[in-house]
């Protein structure tokens, strides 16, 4: 009997090792191969800087663009998108779960089914909404930064992007506002707040952990996005590329790629989300751990 | 402030939570609306509170119909049963709540609020934050919140039910004393009958959204009204067994299979006037009912079960089919299985109509 319940814990750890060495050697690859001129498994046969020179030098000739733009496209895109979902989120996810009002239900479950959705097969339609978008003068395409949010902006990549991950926004916000007494709010409410000002200075300040991890879901899913900024803006190294599409043209179709500069770019990617992570551990348990008694 | 309403009604979708309620609160009273839960005690309370608008019918305050004005708008304060502190305040903070949204001087609020903690007893504790709190220092946090502002009219929801029962106690003489010292007009809602009983002026029983009967403790103790308020008030509650009502050549009897007794002319000669029907629901209280030796009892019973109660025991008699429980003085003497007779207040015993429930001995 003890020895079974001693060798317990020793199979779930044998359990959660064995598929995370496998994943923790991937990135080790990764790692060696970065700064080494070739490799032979996880050895390196000589090392080097020259796969970080993006860092200092525009690949692509002096024309193209810096590594540094490209990850601050890839930033405004993240941070864009993760304060309009944050702030949409909160909104409409309080209105859903404190107020009554014609269509809340169909609403409820039509945002569920577009969360469901896959977004490949909208791809196409979008592309004709930003077009159309970039029709728009100035709104279309004259915007300092980030474009504008017609097609080939960075605007419209974010755009499109705060409308996938909404759903997903809408539905844990509203978890989190329904743990929320009511009567606190009635409280507030008697005590002289408006129902904006009771949103604001009491509500919110008591869903903070769910704002935390809806936002750095949010930031994290526009970090690592490629196919939306891959098929809404053209030339993949060009002057509104963001990291993973800029990433995609190294692997050239017509040149040798490069796998050793693939790899250090891969990894440059990486360290903000790693950074995240470790910061952040916590609050993104809460998204799926708390919060969530959902329902209509 | 006076509070009136009238006719006053609440639906959500087919559900009539509130009934057509017509009740009246006096200026500095203090008002209890007692029922079981879904009653409508709290939809008639956060109606007064401004958080529901009425489906139809008139809150007045004094003469000032209030339907459409906003909570913000009513000066009233109130207290909850899951006392509502916002978490993320210290208690400092909570108290103050109210006076900044009516951007009271900062010198002022602090002066305030120290007054409405004193008051309460927690001025130690402005520094902390709620979940550093009891739960009755939470409740009392919650009270001078609702007592900062000085507002005219004060609400309890259930404030007590959260608290243990030593505690519970003694917050209920606490608030009913601070309501007495303020003089300010009071609303509480509670399913605890002994909560109104000891704290309110006049009780308002709902049941089903319609009220039952508006009296004072004593009258809905000694006189009720209808059938659902004799059982609702008083603990351990009334005795109820069906019994036949007749009217005799030498007066007024009620009789069953395994009891007869004879109730005072003018009880009976009210209980005709209102129209007693033959069957009638006879209702006793558990202490109109004595042990007597043979002669003078009026029917004999099995003692079936004896609880002690500390100063009285509870002793539940079978006879026939029926069933009565009644108190007797610590220690009962009976035994289990014992035969024993029973002698009932014939001023005490209460009759109702078992169609309409109401009482036959209401006074119109």
């Amino acid at each position: 009997m003890t020895v079974r319940r001693k060798l317990r814990p020793i199979f779930a750890y044998l359990f959660l090792i064995v598929p995370s060495a496998l994943i923790l050697l991937g990135f080790l690859w990764l790692l060696v191969t970065s700064f080494s001129t070739k490799t032979e498994g996880l050895r390196s046969l000589g090392w080097t800087l020259r796969n970080w020179s993006f860092l200092w030098k525009p690949p692509f000739g002096p024309m193209s663009p810096s590594i540094w733009l490209i990850t601050l496209n890839t930033f405004l895109v993240a941070a864009g998108m993760t304060v309009l979902v944050v702030l949409i989120s909160s909104m409409s996810g309080y209105a859903l779960s404190r107020m009554k009002f014609a269509g809340r239900k169909g609403f409820l479950s039509a945002t569920l089914i577009l969360h469901a959705f896959p977004s490949v097969t909208l791809l196409i339609p979008i592309y004709f909404v930003l077009r159309w978008i970039s029709g728009i003068p100035i709104v279309g395409g004259g915007i300092p930064l980030i474009g504008g949010f017609g097609f080939n902006t960075l605007g419209g990549v974010a755009l499109v992007m705060v409308a996938f991950q909404l759903p997903f926004g809408v539905w844990i916000m509203k978890g989190f506002f329904d743990e929320i007494s009511w009567d606190m709010e009635r409280s507030a409410l008697i005590d002289g707040a408006s129902r904006f000002r009771v949103w604001r200075q009491i509500i919110i300040p008591n869903i903070k952990p769910g704002i935390a991890a809806l936002s750095i879901f949010s930031f994290l899913a526009g970090w690592n996005a490629y196919l939306i900024p891959f098929t809404f803006t053209i030339r993949r190294s060009g002057k509104i590329s963001v990291l993973s599409v800029y990433l995609q043209s190294f692997m050239g179709e017509t040149t040798i790629t490069n796998w050793n500069a693939v790899a250090a770019v891969g990894l440059f990617q990486l360290i903000p989300v790693v950074i995240f992570f470790l910061f952040s551990q916590k609050a993104l348990l809460n998204i799926y751990g708390g919060g969530k008694k959902g329902g209509v | 402030m006076k509070i009136t309403l009238e006719a006053l009604n609440k639906h959500f979708g087919k559900v009539k939570a509130v009934n057509n309620l017509d009740l009246e609160i006096g200026d500095g009273e203090f008002v209890a609306l007692l029922g079981p839960s879904g009653c409508g005690k709290t939809t008639t309370l956060l109606m007064l509170a401004g958080i529901y608008k009425p489906t139809s019918g008139h809150i007045r305050f004094d003469d000032r119909v209030v339907n459409r004005l906003l909570p913000k708008e009513r000066n009233i304060g109130m207290v909850f049963q899951s006392y509502a502190l916002y978490p993320h305040m210290s208690t400092f903070d909570n108290i103050t709540y109210p006076l900044k949204l009516k951007k009271v001087r900062r010198g002022e609020m602090k002066e305030r609020a120290q007054k409405a903690a004193d008051m309460m007893g927690i001025g130690e504790l402005l520094d902390r934050r709620p979940a550093q709190l009891s739960g009755g220092q939470q409740q009392r946090v919650a009270l001078a919140r609702a007592l900062v502002k000085e507002p005219a009219i004060l609400l309890f929801d259930e404030p007590l039910s959260n608290l243990d029962a030593k505690l519970r106690l003694r917050m209920r003489g606490e608030i009913k004393r601070l309501q007495e010292d303020l003089g300010v007009t009071a609303v509480y809602v509670t399913h605890d009958q002994v909560e109104a009983m000891t704290m309110a002026s006049r009780i308002a029983v709902m049941n089903y959204g319609v009220l039952q009967t508006y009296g004072a403790p004593n009258q809905l103790y000694d006189h009720p009204d209808t059938l659902f308020v004799a059982g609702f008030i008083g603990a351990p509650p009334m005795n109820f067994l069906e019994t036949r009502f007749e009217e005799r050549d030498d007066g007024f009897y009620l009789r069953s299979q395994a009891l007869e007794i004879r109730i005072p002319d003018e009880r009976g000669v009210l209980a005709k006037q209102n129209g007693a029907p033959q069957q009638v629901i006879m209702g006793i209280r558990p202490e109109d009912i004595t042990i007597v030796a043979e002669p003078e009892g009026d029917f004999r019973a099995e003692v079936y079960l004896i609880e002690p109660l500390g100063r009285e025991d509870l002793v539940t008699f079978k006879f026939g089919d029926e069933e009565i429980r009644a108190l007797a003085p610590a220690p009962f003497g009976g035994r289990i299985g014992e035969t024993i007779f029973l002698k009932l207040d014939k001023e005490k015993v209460h009759l109702f109509n078992p169609e309409t429930e109401v009482s036959s001995f209401k006074e119109r």
